[in-house]
């Protein structure tokens, strides 16, 4: 029996005590103690695994129940009468597919650059010795701390009179003419930091990249170059081949906080039609007052719910489908210092 | 040309030189884009905030109209609005209790998750859902302070998470003050709603114990070190660089959530126009901040992280 329930928790401890069979006071011991953990472990896993999944519940619930339920105290978790009128509404209210659309061709376009960006700037920092490497570290951290909050107001600007180091300013004087680039309610906004590697938390992801890159064996590479391979061929056959761990890692945070960036988006984007669905999810207020009449109470919450699900479906799903990947995925990425 | 080199430099050293300066001038290849976009997207944007931060900015058609007037923005900031020094002191506070309470949990959450049992990868999924199911818009939304951005003096309701569990009957029904319970049920709240912004930090606590190494693990155990030694002498001394990481990402992520008072009065401010105070705002906080992060950071590898080395 008591072997039996060793197996069945059985954390490292318990197996080495087994076959001492001389100590079986102290082994029966082991077994109660170690039982108590467990149970200890999985009460308290299950308990804030219902904290943490509450959100999900409630805006299910919510975005299912028909009005009749909402004043019918017996009714909590499980809705008797169902309806779709809320999804409607949500569909409606968030401009779904328009936005959706827009949350994919920018934010998601950008993520994608951002993690191809980052790969190879962490493995420069990562790889080799180089004089001023130092103050780039510094930098690095700054931009982790640096939050975009901060610099928004200059960047906004600088992106509505788009202006590298004064070249067109430099034009318009010599020749006269008003040229005024204004990437504003573009991809743009996105895409160019994303290039650069400095976009939506780059800092942090090039952070992982590096530690990533620093625990991956020199050895191969060095073969390579010995060989007579050059930078590009050591980095997209040797090094990008195999950080398949850490590309899912930093994908799933990049497309997520992409997917759920707002604050950027509603500084560069505020033109109705090029608002991602983030932007569009938190106007949903003001746009429900004027498209239903709704000020507030079952009804707002309702549509507010069901929009809140429409707005995480895909990366839920996302998730769903690359969740073993992800989680297996963490094991391997190596973050040390 | 960079084939030229190669072949060409060990010659005249054997091999050490030429690869040590072929490898200093492929980091620069690497880097140089970032380099780059961090002068036009990060620097510059710095300074000029920095700039706006004294001066009068005025939007005229297409381009700003910066005056230099002093300390004017941070004289109004402190004596003409209303809202500032409270959202400051709000704003502080919340992350005083909030940044500890969200380390300590994730830590042991992370530490849970890391060892070996049934139904481990569930669970790790599980907890990273609230990155998701919980993020700043989605809370935002359903905590019902839905016009948040431009509401600067309201209180955040947070109606969604004070359904969850009610402690305030249970109280009740042991018959102690009905305050005891109030004061009960607000501190679970608080501490639920930061249940869901642990995500990250436990996934990159998971991702730090795992690399390192299990013979730390096996000689300890040969000696005899209890489990709570082994955290003290092994897991905490080799997480402390990921320790700092979580810090600096919990801190930031804190400071710029949806929620945050100052951020949202920043907004306002934008929003009407008035880009000179919204920096000064901007810059007071982020400097307190930056100055608690400092001594954090100090005091962590002044005490904790040398401590083992």
């Amino acid at each position: 029996m008591a072997e039996f329930i060793n197996k069945l928790f059985g954390s490292g401890n318990s197996e080495k005590t087994s076959n001492a069979s001389s100590l079986a006071a102290y082994r029966t011991k082991r077994v109660i103690s170690s039982v108590l953990i467990s149970i200890f472990r999985y009460a308290l896993l299950i308990s804030v695994s219902y904290v943490v999944l509450y959100p999900l519940f409630y805006m299910i619930s919510n975005s299912v129940k028909d009005l009749i339920d909402w004043s019918d105290p017996n009714v909590f978790w499980i809705p008797k009468h169902f309806t779709g009128l809320w999804y409607d509404w949500a569909m409606g209210a968030l401009d779904f597919f328009n936005a959706l659309k827009n949350t994919v061709l920018f934010e998601l376009v950008a993520a994608f650059l951002e993690i191809l960006s980052c790969s190879l700037v962490a493995y420069g920092l990562a790889r080799f010795k180089f004089r001023g490497k130092s103050i780039l570290m510094f930098m690095l951290i700054l931009t982790i701390l640096v939050p975009d909050q901060m610099i928004i107001i200059p960047k906004m600007m600088n992106f509505a009179n788009l202006d590298l180091f004064g070249i067109i300013g430099l034009i318009n004087k010599i020749s006269g003419a008003g040229i005024r680039i204004n990437i504003l309610n573009t991809g743009f906004v996105f895409y160019l930091p994303s290039i650069f590697a400095v976009g939506l938390r780059s800092g942090i992801i090039i952070y992982i990249y590096m530690q990533f890159y620093k625990g991956l064996p020199r050895e191969l590479e060095e073969a390579a170059w010995i060989d007579g391979a050059g930078l590009f061929k050591t980095y997209t056959k040797i090094a990008l081949p195999s950080s398949g761990v850490v590309i899912t890692t930093v994908s799933i945070f990049s497309i997520i906080w992409h997917w759920n960036d707002y604050y950027l988006a509603i500084m560069y984007m505020n033109d109705a039609e090029a608002m991602p669905l983030a932007v569009r999810l938190s106007n949903i207020q003001a746009v429900m007052t004027t498209l239903h009449n709704v000020w507030g109470g079952a009804k707002l919450t309702a549509t507010q719910c069901a929009a809140c699900i429409l707005f995480i479906a895909p990366m839920l799903i996302m998730y769903i489908i690359l969740q073993r990947k992800f989680v297996k995925s963490i094991d391997r990425v190596g973050i040390t210092g | 040309m960079a084939k030229k080199d190669k072949i060409s430099k060990p010659k005249k050293s054997i091999h050490a030189r030429g690869i040590e300066a072929l490898k200093e001038r492929y980091g620069w290849i690497c880097v140089a884009p970032w380099v780059f976009g961090l002068i036009i997207f990060f620097i510059i944007p710095i300074f000029q905030s920095f700039i706006f931060t004294f001066c009068k900015v005025t939007l005229v058609t297409g381009a700003l109209n910066t005056k230099f007037v002093g300390l004017e923005n941070l004289k109004y900031i402190f004596t003409v609005d209303q809202y500032f020094p409270d959202n400051l002191a709000a704003g502080v506070g919340t992350f005083a209790y909030s940044f500890p309470i969200i380390l300590v949990l994730s830590l042991i959450l992370a530490l849970m998750l890391n060892q070996k049992f049934k139904g481990r990868v569930f669970f790790r999924a599980i907890y990273f859902l609230p990155v998701i199911i919980a993020s700043g818009v989605i809370l935002g939304t359903i905590i019902g302070d839905t016009s948040s951005v431009s509401n600067v003096s309201g209180t955040t309701d947070e109606a969604v998470s004070a359904n969850m569990i009610n402690v305030t009957e249970l109280v009740e029904w042991t018959g102690l003050p009905e305050k005891i319970g109030e004061y009960f049920n607000d501190a679970i709240t608080k501490i639920m709603n930061l249940v869901w912004k642990c995500g990250v930090q436990i996934i990159l606590f998971i991702a730090g114990m795992q690399s390192i190494p299990d013979l730390y693990y096996e000689v300890s155990k040969v000696e005899g070190a209890t489990a709570w030694e082994e955290f003290w002498f092994i897991t905490f001394p080799s997480l402390s660089r990921v320790i700092t990481l979580v810090t600096v990402f919990t801190m930031v992520e804190l400071m710029t959530s949806q929620t945050d008072k100052v951020i949202k009065q920043a907004y306002n401010l934008i929003s009407s126009q008035m880009f000179g105070e919204s920096s000064a705002i901007l810059w007071v906080y982020f400097c307190i901040i930056g100055a608690i992060l400092g001594v954090i950071l100090f005091a962590f590898n002044h005490f904790c992280a040398k401590k083992w080395e």
